[in-house]
């Protein structure tokens, strides 16, 4: 289970502060899948961030009782001077995993081959999306944080992608911020609309969609 | 208590896995960093050695010149290269900050164990090469040495956790950390010795920790040819008190810190 409490966001903005997210309460629970919907700026990738504990809310605070990957998304991450595989070692000794075994799977699943030898920097959206899902898969997390980086991956990726999050581990948790309606109507069981910094939480995907197109 | 086990592994791994990162990206793979990390003071011994030798002599208040400029060279390279390596490493490191298990304070401890251990090296690397023709006595108390060293490191550690948060904030830490750190040549006992002083100027002299430290190195690699002044308190205090204000601010500037 992943408790956001009432959480509130404000980035310094000259010498004022804007508030993108205001007292949002949301509870995730094992096997949820929640799609996040919102205009851009409405604060979807502060609340992924600050659910993996990449950045401090202002104040509120986020329980954690499941693991959690870290937010899967265009930057971060990984060290951009670094090559595939030695970020793969990084990750794989912070996470206490074996490089062996992961370096198996993500060279499976990335089929980045001789590029994975080459500096991150050098890699295209879609090949360090391939890179982060095939770490964190390797890793095996309870609750997967994706922003908006699945849609830059190919046909190929995507089914992969498909068949081992959605089949292989259908009973952990997964949040997705993204703008395409169809990913959220065919990966998602909740969805979450942000809009003036609320969160507001529907349970039929065709309503959130709605209120979201009319945003 | 299983709480504890389980965050003391988790940040060992993390520290770890920082050390190991941080040696490829500096060092690469092929080239000789490493050891310019231990060239580099052997040259300054060397070269300045030479140079104050036509100035003023082959012995510096009875000890080997030297010897004596190796033995304040490293600790103010280390000193040096810590602070220097300190500012902005938290903006520098940004992107690692995703795995959640890393925290601001293990880049500190990191940039600055990797110079301790560059330091040793080069200790150990001018000791065996100027050692052998006769330019480096053997240490007479090496437990003083060492215990000094690690008092000189556990100093610097703990002011590096006040300059790195406070580069994040301010880029004035940046531009004037160089000239500071040129002035604070004086009193940080690299080329001097508390008992040249007079004893007006020593009492001053000794409120530094980082003169307490070196003389305790000096003590033990030269032993009784010298008359050394310290007090080990006063290193583990002001250490005690750097390192709580630099948890403090480290902490205050990680709520803040926008991780792009």
């Amino acid at each position: 289970m992943i408790i956001c409490d009432s959480l509130c966001m404000s980035y310094r903005v000259g010498h004022g502060r804007k508030r993108v997210l205001d007292n949002v309460n949301l509870t995730f629970e094992r096997g949820d899948r929640v799609g996040l919907l919102g205009r851009n700026g409405a604060g979807k990738t502060t609340l992924i961030k600050m659910i993996g504990g990449v950045i401090v809310p202002t104040s509120g605070r986020i329980v954690r009782e499941m693991s959690c990957s870290w937010p899967l998304g265009f930057s971060g991450g990984f060290q951009g001077s670094l090559t595939g595989y030695d970020n793969a070692r990084f990750i794989a000794r912070v996470y206490g995993r074996d490089y062996k075994d992961l370096r198996g799977f993500v060279e499976e699943f990335t089929e980045l081959g001789e590029q994975l030898r080459m500096p991150v920097k050098t890699y295209s959206s879609g090949m360090r999306a391939r890179l982060a899902f095939g770490l964190s898969l390797a890793i095996e997390f309870d609750c997967y944080l994706i922003d908006e980086v699945i849609m830059v991956g190919d046909r190929n990726f995507q089914v992969k992608c498909h068949a081992e999050i959605f089949e292989k581990r259908h009973d952990r948790a997964l949040v997705l911020a993204t703008h395409g309606a169809d990913y959220i109507r065919e990966y998602c069981n909740v969805a979450v609309v942000l809009r003036n910094g609320q969160a507001e939480v529907y349970q039929d995907i065709e309503e959130a969609l709605a209120i979201y197109e009319a945003l | 208590m299983s709480g504890l086990r389980e965050g003391w592994d988790s940040q060992s791994r993390v520290v770890k896995a920082l050390m190991l990162r941080e040696l490829t990206t500096r060092f690469g793979r092929e080239n000789i960093g490493f050891l310019w990390m231990m060239v580099e003071p052997l040259l300054f011994a060397v070269l300045v050695g030479i140079m104050w030798t036509y100035l003023k002599g082959p012995d510096e208040h009875g000890v080997g010149i030297i010897a004596f400029v190796a033995s304040g060279y490293i600790p103010l390279t280390f000193l040096r290269h810590s602070f220097t390596r300190c500012v902005s490493v938290f903006l520098v490191n940004g992107s690692l900050l995703y795995h959640r298990q890393v925290k601001v304070t293990d880049f500190i401890l990191v940039r600055v164990l990797i110079e301790f251990i560059g330091g040793t090296m080069a200790w150990l690397f001018i000791a065996f090469a100027l050692g052998i023709l006769g330019y480096i006595p053997v240490p007479a108390y090496p437990g003083m040495m060492v215990a000094g060293w690690l008092l000189y490191g556990l100093v610097i550690l703990s002011v590096c956790f006040v300059i790195a948060p406070l580069s994040e904030v301010s880029e004035v830490i940046e531009k004037i950390l160089p000239v500071s750190t040129y002035i604070a040549i004086p009193v940080s006992g690299v080329f001097t010795m508390a008992s040249w002083a007079p004893p007006g100027v020593r009492e001053y002299l000794l409120m530094s920790p980082m003169v307490n430290a070196m003389e305790m190195i000096r003590y033990g690699l030269f032993g009784d040819y010298i008359k050394p002044y310290y007090n080990i308190w006063n290193p583990i205090l002001v250490s005690v008190i750097f390192m709580t204000i630099g948890l403090v601010l480290c902490r205050r500037v990680r709520r803040d810190l926008v991780v792009e």
